[in-house]
Formats: structure tokens, sequence, C-alpha cells
């Protein structure tokens, strides 16, 4: 900066090109980087916001994708909030995103604990615990999720030796829901890494001084541990709940493309989904993605209030 | 800045551009598939719906149209039937679908609505396609308001496809003009001797409580609206659930979950509604003998039968319009496509192909057999309309009769729900 500033009281001669130069270069620099970035922008441009600002304007439109959309104000967002299916999709999404994000942060947080432990081939086991992460939202594991519960399958066989007998999770509209919980559930390994970096974070001393004080183990959890990973549990909890809310692919695969039986599996997206291209209300499904963008930003502004109150950063303490 | 990381950086740049230069090549060359080329050759794109055997004996029939027609090449594309109508659908409305596809009575109006149908009156006027020699008026099924938006390649009609043995077992039999009440108390009988379930959920499919209405004087859809009232429905369904709780019918959470195999083949009931041609499915999937059964009757006699078809329409838009002429025709009328198709998609529509294929094996003699039976009980009447929305409304039916079935839904409520959702699918 101070050579460019300069630069204008030198005299002219040999030297004052290399300045010039200089911004010709970094103009050239600037150039540069926007072309490398310009796949991307182009992108974002043109997949990403293009269609997000164009189904913002249908949100507010009838369109059957055929015939132009034609304005119709608020009408389908009045006609979504008194849907029945809407509301069931809500009531759906809701319950899966209530229990599905705490249970999973809980068991990856558990397995985390463990596995911060060192002790022989904890490299294997770290992978071995991961390893569900990678292929879960695989349609294959949809499908084999949807054998796994059902009628006379492993799971159901085991429920009945202890007397419990529902005929098989996936048919059944009360119990199908569970197993798409015990999917999400059985993908704890991203967190699980998150908690892991988390843990290894806490410095020992504060440990070693709370066992001299005559702190117990599970004191020590819930005074240091705690209190020393919650940005990271902030930021889990914040990441698994706003990707709770878009589930899609497990509902669409483990209930044979439906998302029944008796809109059990009715998440949120997947009506969205079938609002969209099987009824073609672009409209309508506009509305509903709009909604639950806004929901979502909701949520997450909640959780960033509240963080105040339970997360606590080491900076603030000093 | 050192001289050397400008080079590296003049030879990235350098790189950078020669391979978005590539990528914009390789874009010119990926968009320049049209259809026509310098020799003469055109491209069709060719699509239908159905499982693998179709598809086997489809590419079998394109091949010889090939060979007839060496100037005009034949893009196959085929999925099954939900997946077909959400690409075709996006395809349609991107100005994009494919020239020639599979169709059926429930979407004419609706893509006729939406201007992607070719009227192929024009087509059969300028002696590129001859609609001769159609059997049994099935023509007529692919016309909507004067046009001939769809030609047909086969005739199917209702049934009731029963696993033998199960009947056997119970010693009962299905008769021609039976009534409901009888096929009730059969349902019964089965489940008293066979220990099974009759039905897999008659109350849920759409096409059949078409047939219930049209023995009644209704109909499923009137020519813009539901031809019958929410307590007509309401009833249906009650007595729907009423055969559920009972055992009648088969456990829909067991049907759920055999998906998608049919709850027949599966051995959880003994008898399904179906479309006559579907009856082959069965005996792949199954491990039983199964067989075409009457459909119960309210009068003793009529069974509200008609003749549906599947057929094949062309996009309006298509570059060559001639060519797909030449090719329905040619699918629809040549003698050795009958043979090779057989019933797949029905009893074949024309007299050419009818008479050339004649059934050997028991699943296509069981579909002739039917039909001739349905026929000579001249039981046929003709196909009602099916609005815009027929589709979507056949899906909810399904879904809501679900529901009520898994007793989650009242049947009063679930049939005011199909009356709004029916208002909703009319409307788009």
């Amino acid at each position: 900066m101070t050579l460019v500033k300069e630069a204008p009281a030198r005299p002219a001669g040999k030297r004052s090109a290399a300045p010039a130069a200089g911004r010709r270069g970094r103009r050239r620099e600037n150039l540069a980087g926007y072309l490398f970035m310009s796949p991307w922008i182009a992108g974002f441009l043109l997949l990403t916001a293009g269609p997000m600002i164009a189904s913002l304007y249908y949100a507010f439109t009838s369109y059957n994708l055929f015939t132009p959309p034609k304005w119709v104000g608020l009408d389908n967002f009045t006609t979504m909030f008194q849907d029945p299916r809407w509301q069931k999709s809500v009531e759906v999404t809701l319950k899966y995103v209530v229990v599905a994000t705490p249970l999973k942060l809980l068991l990856a947080l558990g397995v985390a604990l463990l596995l911060a432990q060192s002790r022989r081939g904890q490299g294997l086991y770290r992978a071995a615990f991961y390893m569900p992460s990678l292929i879960g939202a695989s349609v294959s594991v949809g499908f084999v999720w949807r054998a796994l519960f059902s009628d006379d399958a492993i799971v159901d066989r085991t429920q009945k030796i202890f007397g419990l007998d529902v005929g098989g999770w996936i048919g059944n509209p009360d119990y199908v829901i569970h197993a798409l919980v015990a999917l999400s559930i059985w993908q704890f390994g991203a967190p699980m890494v998150i908690f892991l970096a988390g843990l290894k974070q806490v410095p020992r001393e504060l440990y070693e001084a709370a066992e001299v004080d005559g702190a117990g183990p599970l004191r020590r959890f819930w005074n240091i541990t705690l209190p020393m990973i919650s940005p990271v549990l902030f930021f889990n909890v914040l990441l698994e709940s706003i990707h709770a809310f878009q589930v899609f692919g497990s509902a669409y695969v483990v209930s044979d493309t439906r998302c029944g039986p008796a809109d059990a599996t009715l998440v949120y997206t997947c009506y969205l989904y079938q609002k969209g291209f099987k009824e073609a209300q672009m409209g309508f499904a506009s509305a509903m993605a709009w909604t639950l963008v806004v929901a979502v930003a909701l949520v997450t502004a909640v959780l960033f209030w509240s963080q105040k109150k339970w997360v606590h950063y080491e900076e603030a303490a000093k | 800045m050192g001289t050397s990381r400008n080079v590296e950086r003049r030879t990235i740049l350098k790189a950078a551009g020669a391979s978005a230069a590539t990528l914009g090549l390789a874009a010119t060359t990926g968009c320049g598939g049209d259809s026509g080329s310098g020799d003469g050759t055109v491209t069709l794109r060719y699509a239908w719906w159905g499982g693998e055997p179709r598809t086997i004996a489809i590419k079998k029939t394109i091949a010889l149209f090939e060979k007839k027609y060496p100037k005009v090449k034949i893009k196959p594309e085929f999925t099954d039937y939900e997946a077909f109508w959400e690409k075709f659908q996006t395809q349609a409305s991107g100005g994009n679908p494919p020239d020639v596809f599979q169709n059926a009575v429930g979407f004419l109006r609706k893509y006729d609505k939406r201007g992607v149908l070719m009227d192929l009156k024009t087509q059969a006027d300028a002696g590129n396609l001859s609609l001769e020699n159609f059997r049994n008026g099935v023509l007529a099924n692919g016309q909507v308001d004067g046009k001939q938006i769809g030609i047909p390649v086969g005739a199917n009609t209702m049934a009731l496809v029963i696993d033998l043995k199960a009947f056997k077992k119970a010693g009962v039999e299905a008769k021609m003009g039976w009534t409901w009440d009888e096929y009730f108390d059969t349902l019964q009988t089965i489940q008293d001797k066979a220990k099974i379930a009759g039905d897999t959920g008659y109350f849920s499919i759409m096409y059949l409580y078409d047939l219930y209405l049209r023995q009644n004087g209704k109909a499923f859809f009137t020519d813009a609206d539901l031809g019958f009232t929410e307590d007509d429905l309401t009833q249906w369904w009650e007595d729907g659930y009423k055969r559920v709780r009972s055992g009648l019918v088969a456990d829909p959470k067991k049907v759920e979950q055999v998906k998608p195999k049919s709850a027949l083949s599966a051995g959880l009931a003994a008898g399904e509604f179906t479309w006559d041609n579907f009856s082959i499915r069965y005996e792949g999937e199954g491990e039983s003998d199964y067989g075409l059964a009457p459909i119960p009757t309210t009068d003793g006699k009529n069974t509200g039968q008609y003749l549906g078809s599947l057929m094949l329409s062309a996009f309006s838009g298509t570059k060559h319009p001639k060519e797909v002429a030449q090719f329905i025709d040619f699918m629809v009328h040549d003698p050795e496509v009958g043979k090779i198709m057989g019933y797949d998609r029905g009893i074949l529509a024309t007299t050419e192909q009818y008479e050339a294929f004649t059934p050997t094996d028991d699943n296509n003699k069981g579909v002739k057999a039917y039909e001739e039976e349905v026929a000579a009980a001249g039981v046929l009447g003709k196909i009602t309309p099916h609005p815009s929305g027929a589709d979507v409304i056949e899906a909810a039916f399904l879904r809501l009769g679900g529901e009520v079935a898994q007793g989650k839904t009242k049947p009063a409520d679930a049939a005011k729900a199909l009356f709004s959702e029916a208002k909703a699918a009319f409307a788009g």
C-alpha cells in the first residue's frame, strides 16, 4: 500500500514502472481470481440464486408449469395453512426433528467420550463408527432399512421374543416414523467427529485440578467437559436440527416413494415434492419451500439467542 | 511477487482458458443433439412405462421398424409408471417431451389441455397413418373433442385376479353375473376354509369403484366433475373398513410391507381387482396359480365394464410428424409387432395384429378367454370421460382409501378430503 501511495511523488523514470505494473498485476490477479471462481459463481447464480428468486415469485402465483404463472397474492399460504395434509407434514417433521436430533447428538457425544480415551486401535474404532454416516444417505441403505423393519424381518422377530408384536414397523403408521428416527441416529458419525475434536481441546489441567479437589467423573463431566464443549454442542445442535428439517431421502425410500402408510412419513419436503412434481402445483410448492426457509431461520435465530444462556466461550470468561 | 510465480500464474491462466474452451466445445457438441443429420436420418425419442418383459418386447419391435425404415432411428426411454409421468411432466413443460410415447385414458385431457398432444387425424389424412381395422370401436378411446390424440395399441378391461389354489381349497367358485353379496359371502368362506383374506383392498381402487358406480347408473367422472356424492363414497369406504376389520380384506399393514410386490402374489389374499393384462405379473411374482374371474354385479347381470386402452401419442411440437405417424402406424398395424407384443398391453387393438397372434401360454390364453367371455355376456359399455386431473384423483383415491383401511382417517373425512383434492386437481 505504501508503495502505491508514494509512487506519484517520485520522479518519472525507470523505477516508476514497477508500482504501475504492481497495480496492473493486482488487477490481473483479481481477474484471475474471479476467473477461477467463475464456474462456482455461474453455478450459484444460475442454479441456486436464480431459482430461489424465481420460486419466491412463484410462491405468490398459481403455476402448473405449462400455463404462465398467475398472480394470486397470499392464496397459496392461506390454502396451505388450512390444508390438513400440510398440517400433517408439519406434525411429522416436528416429531422427527424433536426426537431424532437430541437422540443422535446424545449417541454421538457418548461414543465420542468413549473414543476420546487413548487406547489401542482407536483409529479403527473411529473409522468404524463414522462409516454409517458415509453410506447412510444412500438409497440402498433406505432399501436395507425397509427390509430390516418389515414384517417378519430381523427387528420384528427380535421384538417378538420380548412379546412385542407390531407386525413390522414399515406398514404400521404408528411405528414407521421410529424406523426413520433410527436411521437418522445410526448416522451419528459427523457430529461425533466434531465432538471428538471439541473434547481434545479441553485442557487436561482442569481435570487434574478438579480431581485434586475430589470431583468425581460425573461432576467433572458436568462442570468441566460440558461447559468446555458447549460451543461445539451448539454447533452440532444447530447443524443437525437444520439438517433434520430437510429430511427427504430416507422417508421417500423407506416408504416405497409414497411417504406413507397413511401419510405417517409425510415429511415436509416429501409433501413439497408431491405437490410440485406429482400434482404440478408449483406455486403451492414454492410457498411451502419459503415457509420452510423462514421456519428454519426462526429456529436458528432462537438457538443463537439461547446460546447466551448456555454456551460458554472461553474469551468471555476471561 | 517473484517472476517465477508470475510465470506460474500465466501458465495456470492459460490452462484455465484452455479447459474453459474445451468445456465450451463440449457444451456445444452436447447441445448439438439435433434429431436430424446430414444424410437425412431422423431420430425419434420413444418413451413408455412398464416392466422388464414389455421393455424386451418393445425393443424387438423397434429393431423391426428400423429395418423397414432405415432412415429413422428410435431412441428408447423407459421407466416405471410413476416415474414416467413425473419425468414426462417435467420434459413436456420444458417443451422437450419424447416424440412418441405410451399414453393412457386418464392423461389425455390433461395433456390435450396443455397443448402437448398432436391431433393424429391430420397425419391420417395425409396417408401416413391408418385409422382402419380397430376392433370393438377402441379407436374412440383416443378421441377427445373430435381430435385423435391417442392411437390404441391394445384393449383391456378390469378383472378379478384370483388365487386358484386358494379358491379350490375353500371350495368356492366365481361365476359370471355374481352379485357383491355373493362375492363377500365367498370371501367369508375363503377366510373360514383357506384361512386367508379374500381381497387385497378393493375399495381403494378408483377403476373398480367406477365399475360399481356404472352398475348403479352413475360413473366416477362426468365431463368435468366427480359423478358421485360424498355420501356415496363414505358408504363405500365404511363398508370397506368394516371388511378390513373382519379380516375379509387383507391387513393393510402387511399389504404395505410387501410393496412393490402385490398382496395377491405375496399370498396375503386370494383375489385382487386389476386390469386383465396385468395378470401376467402374478405368475412371475407369486407361487400359486392365478386366473381371471368376473367382476361382481349389483343386479346379477351388469358388470359395468368397458374396454380401456393403452395408446401411443405424439408430441404436438415434434420436428418429424410424418415419421412419428409412420412409426405409430407400424406399431399398431404390423402383424409381426403383434406377434412379439402379445397381450402385454391388452388384447391387440387392430385386426391385423389380433389375427397374427395366437396365444399359446396360459396367461395370454386366459386374457383372451376372459375378454371373449365378457364380450359374449354383452356387458361391455362405453367408456365414460376422464377429465383433466383424473390421474391426480386416482392417486388421491388410493392414498385416502389406504388411510381408511389403516383406521387413521374416518370414511366421512376421507371422502371430504377426496372432494376437496379433486376440486384442486380439476382446476390445475
